[in-house]
């Protein structure tokens, strides 16, 4: 486990071709191991990192930080580290609301850049996920959605750690898939993975969907109808199989779609069976490739 | 000709509509093909000539030919149909699994009836050489007929050989309130409540022996899936029925887990040419309907799951058991 996870984490001098990776760990060491040298890659390169705590006190972060030989006190002070908690700031409002979310990600990418840093570059721990609170259930939505709304855009590098001791299996095989890019602890495929597609608005879904798989597709759903921008593309060449409520979903999403029309790309052929029997769920659906 | 609606005040009216508003539900017990054609040719000349109403004529391929002589022979001719208003469906395609016939009526009638028109249908779900348990899902939809078109303005003829069974012909004198028999018509005196009828049918089903064997809760529904299709095909069903065959387990399995406690089991193992899952749980059946209505796809409930197992499956059987609710889906090897 601790072989797995410290051999995955690369140093990121560079940001990638997408700053946006999933981090999941199951103990304290495993986290700090991914925390330091993440952080102190970013306050070398001149960037402001900030840190949004959930179930760890922020006083901990600067302990291990302190520990590991950096100096955080006089980084925070500098303003070039910001350790706060989730609660304190995006979780402040009635709800949680990737819409807002968005918008949230650009401001504070001007506002690092106005004030002198070179970059900006992100923790978030988002353990709240499995939590009951209002708006937990659009996480999922948010992970997929950020990819191209937010990190194509953006030179902008944000990790978001996962404590697989908070978090139910299925939910966070299902959240992890949502990023390209994945560090630390392996985690299981889950029935239906959902990732966004580079470079397009959209995501591919791989594996089967089906009753069990519902979030996952009222998620996907929710992508669709609520992406801005033109076409939105589902490549479906990986999925094996689909439910009518699944589609069904779909098809509503792209109803509601205020512009642009939704893609699916290579169908499988449950979905082509299911479209000949209820000819009404295409009304706003165009099919592409075979 | 008011033959109809002489007949349908005899039975079954619903209180407050005239004579002829009630569902006409005769059978026709035919000796020979002249007769054949001869009762069924009168009941569409009264219908498309007669009243003007459109007909839906869903009988095996073999008689479809002859009938279609009748009324498409000669243009402008006696019988003719210019205005196309006769549909012709092969009953052993369309009525394969007879679970899925009486959708298909519904959506004719729903299409055709209204306060001047009385849409027409001839529907034969039962020939010779048909299986066991076709035959007696075939009756079983027969019966449901008298449900779904309870004092509904539609005629329905459903011609039965007399080289039938004899079992199959006293069933269908329970099911039909007007029986056309030794080419007389009369009110049958053997009419009885559709649902008894239905509960007749009901028989215990086989045990089969060594079935593969998966309980399932909602975390085991995508194993249940993946097992179902791996199975499947290495029983060697073609990948187009496999599609069917997984959306049809999709749906059943779901339903389990959404509707029926839970949980559920499936079974799945191979009967000579048939490949059968069978989906148990502890649902309850409350409509006899259910999934023989064409559904609003966007909605889960009105039966859409069942529905779906219809149209893609050879057979589907249903049984409620002790506590428990048993879906066999059946799926031919071709």
């Amino acid at each position: 486990m601790a072989m797995t996870s410290m051999s995955a984490v690369p140093a990121p001098l560079s940001p990638g071709p997408c700053g946006h990776a999933s981090v999941v760990y199951s103990d304290d060491r495993e986290w700090a191991g991914h925390l330091v040298p993440f952080v102190r890659a970013g306050l070398e390169r001149g960037e402001q990192v900030q840190y949004f705590a959930d179930t760890t006190d922020p006083d901990r972060v600067m302990g291990a930080l302190a520990s590991a030989g950096l100096d955080p006190a006089r980084a925070a002070a500098e303003g070039r580290l910001v350790v706060t908690t989730a609660a304190r700031t995006y979780l402040s409002g009635p709800a949680f609301d990737p819409d807002m979310m968005m918008g949230l990600w650009h401001q504070a990418m001007d506002t690092a850049l106005a004030e002198g840093h070179r970059g900006l570059r992100a923790i978030g721990e988002v353990t709240w996920g499995a939590r009951d609170i209002p708006g937990a259930d659009r996480l999922l939505e948010y992970e997929l959605r950020l990819h191209h709304e937010v990190f194509e855009p953006l030179p902008l590098t944000a990790w978001c750690f996962y404590d697989s001791r908070r978090m139910p299996a299925d939910r966070l095989a299902v959240l992890v898939g949502a990023h390209l890019t994945h560090l630390g602890g392996p985690v299981a495929d889950p029935p239906l993975r959902l990732a966004p597609l580079p470079g397009r608005t959209g995501l591919r879904l791989a594996g089967s969907a089906g009753y069990d798989t519902r979030h996952a597709v009222r998620a996907a759903a929710a992508v669709v109808s609520g992406s801005p921008g033109g076409d939105v593309e589902l490549d479906l060449s990986a999925l094996r199989h689909l439910d009518v409520s699944s589609l069904a979903a779909l098809a509503e999403a792209a109803r509601r779609r205020g512009q642009g029309r939704l893609r699916l790309l290579r169908p499988p052929e449950p979905l082509r069976r299911l479209l000949g029997l209820f000819p009404e769920l295409g009304a706003c659906v165009e099919i592409a490739g075979t | 000709m008011t033959t109809h609606s002489r007949t349908t005040t005899y039975f079954r009216q619903p209180p407050g509509r005239g004579p002829g508003s009630g569902l006409f539900h005769p059978a026709l017990f035919y000796r020979s093909d002249q007769e054949y054609l001869d009762a069924v040719g009168r009941f569409l000349r009264v219908a498309v000539r007669g009243r003007g109403d459109h007909a839906l004529v869903a009988v095996p391929g073999r008689r479809l030919e002859p009938l279609r002589g009748l009324f498409e022979g000669v243009r402008g001719g006696e019988g003719d149909d210019p205005a196309g208003r006769i549909t012709w469906v092969d009953m052993e395609e369309a009525g394969r699994n007879p679970g899925r016939i009486l959708s298909l009526f519904r959506e004719f009638a729903d299409r055709h009836e209204n306060s001047e028109s009385r849409p027409a249908i001839v529907g034969e779900p039962l020939w010779v050489g048909r299986g066991t348990a076709e035959t007696r899902e075939a009756l079983r939809h027969e019966a449901l007929v008298n449900l779904a078109f309870a004092g509904r303005r539609v005629s329905v003829l459903c011609p039965y050989d007399t080289a039938l069974p004899e079992h199959v012909l006293t069933q269908a004198r329970r099911i039909h309130p007007v029986v056309t028999e030794d080419g007389r018509r009369r009110i049958s005196h053997e009419y009885a409540d559709p649902l008894d009828v239905c509960g007749s049918f009901d028989t215990p089903l086989p045990e089969p022996s060594d079935p593969l064997v998966i309980a399932f809760g909602e975390h085991e529904l995508a194993l249940a899936r993946g097992t179902a299709e791996d199975w499947a095909s290495s029983c060697g069903l073609s990948p187009a029925r496999r599609t069917d065959w997984l959306l049809a387990i999709g749906e059943a399995t779901g339903n389990s887990v959404r509707h029926g406690g839970g949980q559920g089991t499936l079974r799945m193992w191979r009967t000579g040419d048939s490949l059968i899952a069978e989906i148990r749980d502890g649902g309850r059946l409350t409509d006899p309907l259910v999934g023989r209505r064409r559904p609003d796809p966007r909605s889960p409930h009105g039966g859409r799951g069942v529905w779906i197992m219809h149209q893609l499956c050879d057979l589907v059987e249903i049984r409620a058991e002790a506590g428990s609710l048993v879906l066999r889906l059946h799926m031919t090897l071709d």
